[in-house]
């Protein structure tokens, strides 16, 4: 594996800096990438240094995941444990569940304008539904032999709900989570890339317009390994949440 | 859904319907409010007059299933392409350790990128031209396919490949008779995940980087403030979606009847 | 040429840090169209034995012989027939019995009246159709020898091929395979579990011990069961003999006992 991980890098850069075969409009060369990084975090670029973008960025995901990752959560829990309460949400959420959160950006745009706030809807809507889809799995899929086993220890329907049915969930719940993560970072990217002020996505948008792909790449390292500690914060807060699963 | 017709279905269908009237209500009553802006929220009468009338009337240089038909059309090529390379190198990868060792490393690199973010560098190379959606909708089809197909050939029961040996089966046999046919189930599970999440970087492309099809119908709509036909597009975006999650479903369906259910494995106990 | 010799052969697995040797050395020889039982606890390296002779697997060291030609791979002289069936859950029934007749390039024309043929003889006549999951264990097992038997495989290799049936299909399967070994006698190494099974079945039994694998003794029942006429009669009342009974105890006594010392007795009343 460092093989080809090695192999790669030494490839970027012989086909860039040394044999020139890439041109650097299209790709940017490694020192390109480092220079870009100089000025986003001394002089800044579109708008703001790199920490001021990395703030909205970061900042918009972890507000929106947290709130609509909760609600969707909760929302597919009600929805998995009663039929009724199904029955009655379904058609909306059926309606409005196949529209991509992408879809929504130029409609938030009209309500919100370009900015923060537009930016948060989108993320909200892109974390709801997956988070609320796989807790409804999770509800649903819980074997009903344990439920008829809380049952007949005299268990009331909260008792079940909270002792049964959500710990049984977790598991489908933390996944919808993981999902609900991932689609708040694409969202956050498609939102910034179409119109917003400030953000990382802002700042790759400027940059390929200016003809600027070392700051593309640099950007997008940045966004990707957001990413991936995020989602590493969430694994973690699994395994806290989860002790007994078996992975 | 589909409730059978018994005392709690009734009940459960009539909530249903009850949903639906409260939400339609609700919208339409908010659009009617005195101090509501129809161009901020247009009420459901004229969401639907507007979607009929864009059915026929172009708008943006097209009408509706002109735009759908483009943007389409663009699925298809950037799923083609990525089915096509996807599929080959996800089998190889399952059969041939080797493979698998030197792909790997690249792929979980760019993986977790969302889709969408190739954008700039699809302007860059491409500029207003057809690569840069394809490229985009590549980006969204190809992980899905490439891991299913992967994860389809790694995990065929060995006893099936020892028993194709034993009967005399060469490589070519193995892959086409044995090796594919045990992935396909998981192959076009992995084809619908791909599409949906392709058909959705589409449209963010669309949003951006071209000048047909139905997001930059919908891009049109928002900077004109035809708000009933923002709304319009975003119903059909998720209709024309649904239908290509539906078709793949049920050809996931028709390829998955030899299957065992769980309880029956090639393996009884 | 269909003869199994195994001579001197090891097994050793890596498990962690330790060396665990599965199989000690042990040689033993399968006589063309001899039907060969090995019975033993688990772990013992029977079905070691069997994989190797099958080309699964490699000996450590010493040498694994079909037909005088050492053993390289896996392939169609030396069918297979696995305790889980094995079928390709895609494939109906017929493509199942004709994927061996396409591996070894039978024409279209001939294959078919191959499958038709075994699909007859091993009773499956009208669920050609249908797909694995369809049929019961006892089915299942029917196709996977029809699909051995159709590549008239100079040698078979039985690794407990009906362990995973119920007890009566079992019997019936038994039956079935002694039907069929008399129709279309072949070299055959069989693997099990059952003592009663290896010796109503095999023309030897070999009892192997574990911990390392190695053969305790080898019974001759065919002499036994040619000089007590078993084939007269139907499998309960074989089982019933006192040469069977004989047999099978001092094959459970090899078995279990590791101080049991007594040399296979004929009954005096076959010394005739």
């Amino acid at each position: 594996m460092t093989a080809t991980v090695m192999v790669a890098a030494a490839a970027w850069v012989v086909l860039t800096s040394v044999a020139h075969v890439v041109p650097a409009s299209r790709f940017p060369a490694p020192l390109d990438v480092l220079h870009a990084g100089r000025q986003l975090a001394t002089s800044g670029y579109a708008g703001a240094t790199i920490w001021g973008h990395v703030a909205t960025s970061l900042g918009t995901v972890i507000g929106a995941f947290a709130v609509a990752g909760a609600a969707g959560t909760l929302l597919g829990i009600l929805m998995g444990s009663s039929r009724r309460f199904e029955a009655f949400v379904n058609p909306v959420f059926l309606l409005l569940r196949p529209i991509p959160p992408l879809a929504w950006i130029p409609l938030a745009i009209v309500w919100f304008g370009i900015g923060v706030q537009s930016k948060i809807f989108v993320v909200s809507l892109a974390a709801f539904v997956p988070a609320a889809i796989n807790s409804y799995t999770g509800v649903r899929s819980i074997d009903p032999a344990l439920i008829a086993a809380a049952r007949v220890h005299g268990a009331s329907s909260r008792v079940v709900l909270g002792e049964v049915l959500i710990p049984g969930a977790l598991p489908m719940i933390f996944t919808g989570l993981r999902i609900s993560l991932q689609a708040s970072w694409a969202a956050l990217v498609a939102a910034e890339l179409v119109g917003a002020v400030a953000g990382l996505g802002h700042v790759m948008t400027s940059a390929a317009y200016d003809i600027y792909p070392g700051m593309v790449l640099y950007a997008m390292l940045w966004v990707g390994g957001l990413g991936a500690t995020t989602s590493l914060a969430l694994a973690a807060l699994e395994r806290r949440a989860i002790p007994w699963a078996r992975r | 859904m589909g409730a059978a017709l018994n005392g709690d279905g009734r009940v459960r269908a009539a909530l249903a319907v009850a949903g639906s009237a409260l939400f339609l209500s609700v919208w339409w009553l908010a659009a009617a409010a005195p101090h509501a802006n129809a161009l901020f929220l247009p009420s459901p009468v004229a969401v639907a007059v507007a979607f009929a009338r864009f059915v026929h009337e172009p708008f943006a240089n097209a009408t509706l299933p002109q735009h759908l038909a483009a943007s389409f059309g663009r699925f298809a090529l950037g799923f083609a392409l990525a089915v096509s390379v996807a599929i080959p190198l996800g089998l190889a990868m399952g059969w041939s350790r080797r493979v698998d060792d030197v792909v790997t490393p690249l792929f979980e690199a760019v993986r977790y990128v969302a889709p969408i973010a190739w954008l700039p560098f699809a302007v860059l190379w491409f500029g207003t031209g057809i690569g840069g959606p394809t490229m985009i909708i590549f980006a969204g089809v190809f992980p899905a396919c490439l891991v299913n197909a992967y994860r389809g050939a790694r995990f065929v029961d060995p006893v099936l490949l020892e028993a194709a040996r034993t009967l005399g089966a060469g490589n070519r046999r193995m892959l086409v008779e044995v090796m594919f046919p045990a992935a396909l189930p998981t192959i076009v599970a992995g084809l619908r995940i791909g599409a949906g999440s392709g058909w959705q970087s589409l449209i963010g492309a669309e949003l951006i980087i071209v000048s047909s099809g139905i997001g930059y119908a919908m891009v049109q709509a928002q900077s004109s403030l035809e708000t009933p036909i923002v709304i319009s597009t975003m119903l059909a975006i998720g209709a024309v979606g649904a239908g290509i999650d539906v078709l793949l479903r049920s050809l996931e369906r028709r390829l998955s009847r030899w299957r065992p259910t769980p309880e029956q494995r090639t393996t009884p106990s | 040429m269909s003869s199994i010799v195994f001579h001197q052969v090891s097994r050793s697995f890596d498990r962690g840090r330790n060396r665990v040797a599965a199989l000690a050395a042990v040689s033993l020889a399968v006589a063309e169209r001899e039907f060969v039982a090995v019975v033993g606890p688990s772990g013992c390296g029977k079905t070691t034995l069997l994989r190797m002779a099958a080309g699964l697997d490699q000996p450590t060291s010493g040498t694994v012989e079909v037909g005088g030609r050492q053993v390289r791979g896996p392939g169609p002289e030396r069918a297979v027939v696995f305790q889980q069936f094995a079928l390709f859950p895609w494939k109906t029934v017929r493509q199942n019995i004709e994927f061996g007749l396409k591996c070894i390039g039978r024409p279209a024309g001939e294959r078919k009246a191959t499958v038709e043929r075994y699909l007859v003889l091993m009773g499956l006549e009208g669920r050609g159709a249908a797909y694995p999951h369809e049929l019961s264990g006892g089915m299942q097992q029917r196709v996977a020898l029809a699909r051995s038997y159709a590549v008239d495989p100079a040698v078979l290799l039985m690794d407990e091929p009906f362990g995973a049936l119920d007890a009566q299909t079992r019997i019936v399967m038994q039956e079935e395979l002694v039907r069929i070994s008399r129709l279309s006698p072949r070299t055959v190494l069989f693997v099990t579990h059952s003592v009663d099974e290896a010796v109503y079945l095999a023309d030897r039994v070999v009892v192997m011990t574990s911990r390392p694998g190695g053969i305790r003794e080898i019974i001759d029942v065919a002499t036994v069961r040619n000089a007590d006429g078993w084939h007269r009669f139907n499998m309960e009342d074989v089982m019933d003999r006192d040469a069977f009974v004989h047999l099978r105890t001092h094959a459970w006594k090899l078995l279990r006992d590791p101080a049991y010392r007594a040399a296979t007795p004929i009954p005096e009343y076959l010394a005739s």
